[in-house]
């Protein structure tokens, strides 16, 4: 029986919380995050919340000049962010998670994109990010 | 000869072939979307010798409606009374960049059900102007103005919810090149290379096109600039990077376009057009970015779909693959998993110019999206109008010189939902 639930608004309170839940299905094991009612292996909708902690293994680095644009609807989506700082896009996955994901990761620049690339993979901490709407997102930021 | 794949056959009989422009070519001067969607219906129920009336539903593609055409919502009514529709049935599919290729693969299922015997897929799309909600359609604003345009990471690769805002198409489709490097071994100096040849062949294909949107070779461009050797000037800084992998060239270019292809039950086929062209199958997923090499797992999934309906079918019997190519790495990784060239060795293909429209390896004659343009929902109607007039031998300085009877057109849009088809000559 699907058991209606909320599921976005538990996952965006815990974000303001500083905690990232994702779902774990109670039939195979597999994480799904952003969490969803359905696991995306076994097709269950057993699934529990589990808590990933703050920290994700970075995979790939995806270093975009976004100040270059192709055309203009390759301008990055980052006008939703409060901060301005600039990021780029990493493939990362966490300790409990089951599946690689995109996100954002801060701290990578010009300069040190050559010597983080060969540090992969590396552990970096959740960054919690602000967006304009009231919410905030989850992205990655360097270990200094 | 393929097994034609539908309970009722199908069979293509009309296409139109508006040239891709931007309203700020004086060729557009004055016009609007609405007239160019009449000339593009127009243009495909004369080239198969039907009128208004014969046309039993339309199906109609377009992604940015809302946006674009005044906040109207599905203006199917209009649209209808513009080609002479009205009172028809009409279906609208919004699926970014796919829609096109979905149109047309909902037309064909509409006849292939027995329920219709001719219908009319079609597309529009405006992606550089827009109506504002208070003044007429003619009266065209530049994009950038429209306050809340999409935004790549929300409104089309984030669906479900508020995911993650930080993903671009270079991005992701580069994937594609970290890919390639990994698995074949070649290192980032050729695929550069192997990038910028392809973004020369598919000019090279353009500039014989005179319905593609970017006409002038690179080589011409780079003499301008001051270079003899073409390859130096792409490689220059007068081609910058995007990503680590996607130049400037290698990224899609935007047009205006309406484009309109009839369908109809093959046994009639013949009564409205000499060449009519057998649709085999179609095939499509839709994924989502959120996991890694999406693209390429899109591709595999697509072709694993289309050709497993095909007894021994063999890839290298297709004389013509027509692909998306909104970035680069799209073109060689889809080439190499439909077998069209062989997987780890297509990237040769591209740096000894074998896949342009004159060669032995023909892709995207028309110059692709790269050089040809790119318009959202209706790309792949306009796609597949390429395929058609290149298997009816009509497509004009950039006809493939060579009989073309089997092709692939495959598509993609907006990140998330890839589409083949298999056409065939079999009259
Ligand atoms: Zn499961």
């Amino acid at each position: 029986m699907y058991k209606l639930r909320p599921i976005l608004k538990p996952y965006y309170d815990n974000l303001e919380k500083g905690k990232i839940m994702g779902m774990k299905c109670q039939d195979c094991g597999d994480v799904v995050w952003p969490p969803l009612p359905t696991c995306q292996k076994c097709g269950s909708t057993n699934l529990d919340w589990i808590d990933l902690g703050t920290e994700a293994v970075i995979d790939e680095i995806r270093f975009e000049d976004s100040s270059v644009g192709g055309d203009y609807t390759f301008r990055k989506a980052d006008e939703f962010f409060v901060s301005k700082e600039p990021y780029c896009v990493c493939v990362g996955h966490f300790p409990a998670g089951t599946h690689q994901f995109h996100a954002a990761l801060y701290g990578v620049t010009e300069e040190n994109k050559d010597e983080l690339t060969s540090q992969l993979p590396f552990k970096a901490d959740a960054e919690f990010i602000q967006l304009d709407g009231g919410f905030k997102s989850v992205g990655f930021r360097v270990r200094k | 000869m393929l097994k034609q794949k539908f309970a009722r056959p199908v069979s293509i009989i009309g296409t139109s072939s508006l040239p891709q422009r931007s309203f700020d070519d004086p060729e557009y001067k004055d016009l609007s979307i609405y007239e160019l969607w009449a000339a593009a219906c127009n243009q495909a129920m004369q080239d198969a010798g039907i009128k208004p009336k014969d046309v039993d539903k339309l199906v109609y593609s377009q992604m940015a409606n809302f946006v674009t055409m005044g906040n109207v919502m599905s203006p199917v009514g209009s649209l209808e009374e513009w080609a002479g529709l009205a009172g028809k049935p009409v279906t609208h599919i919004e699926q970014a960049c796919a829609g096109g290729y979905l149109a047309f693969n909902e037309a064909v299922n509409s006849v292939a059900s027995g329920k219709y015997d001719i219908v009319m897929c079609a597309g529009l799309e405006t992606p550089k102007h827009f109506n504002a909600r208070n003044q007429p359609a003619y009266m065209l604003q530049p994009i950038q103005k429209y306050d809340g345009w999409w935004s790549p990471g929300r409104a089309l690769f984030d669906t479900a919810y508020n995911r993650f805002d930080g993903v671009s198409d270079n991005l992701l489709t580069e994937e594609q090149g970290k890919y390639y490097i990994k698995h074949y071994g070649i290192d980032e100096k050729t695929l550069d290379d192997t990038y910028n040849a392809m973004a020369i062949n598919l000019r090279y294909n353009a500039s014989h096109n005179p319905r593609a949107l970017e006409r002038t070779p690179y080589s011409e461009i780079a003499k301008k600039a001051g270079y003899d050797d073409v390859m130096a000037y792409m490689r220059s800084d007068n081609n910058p990077k995007i990503t680590q992998y996607i130049r400037k060239s290698g990224s899609v270019l935007h047009n205006v376009e309406a484009g309109a292809i009839i369908v109809c039950s093959a046994d009639i086929a013949k009564k409205y057009q000499d060449h009519p062209i057998t649709v085999i199958d179609h095939a499509s997923v839709s994924n989502t970015q959120r996991y890694p090499f999406c693209f390429h797992q899109m591709n595999v999934d697509v072709r694993d779909a289309l050709y497993g309906g095909q007894d021994n079918f063999n890839p290298d019997d297709l004389d013509l693959m027509i692909t998306t190519v909104m970035t680069s790495g799209e073109q060689l990784d889809s080439a190499e998993v439909f077998g069209y060239l062989p997987e780890g060795k297509g990237y040769k293909y591209e740096l000894e110019g074998r896949t342009r429209f004159d060669a032995d390896r023909p892709i995207n004659p028309h110059g692709g999206d790269l050089s040809f343009g790119h318009g959202f929902g209706c790309a792949g109607i306009n796609m597949l109008s390429e395929a058609i007039m290149q298997m009816r031998g009509t497509a004009g300085g950039s006809q493939v010189p060579k009989p073309v009877n089997d092709v692939l057109v495959r598509g993609m849009g907006g990140g998330h939902t890839t589409v083949g088809i298999l056409l065939e000559n079999q009259d």
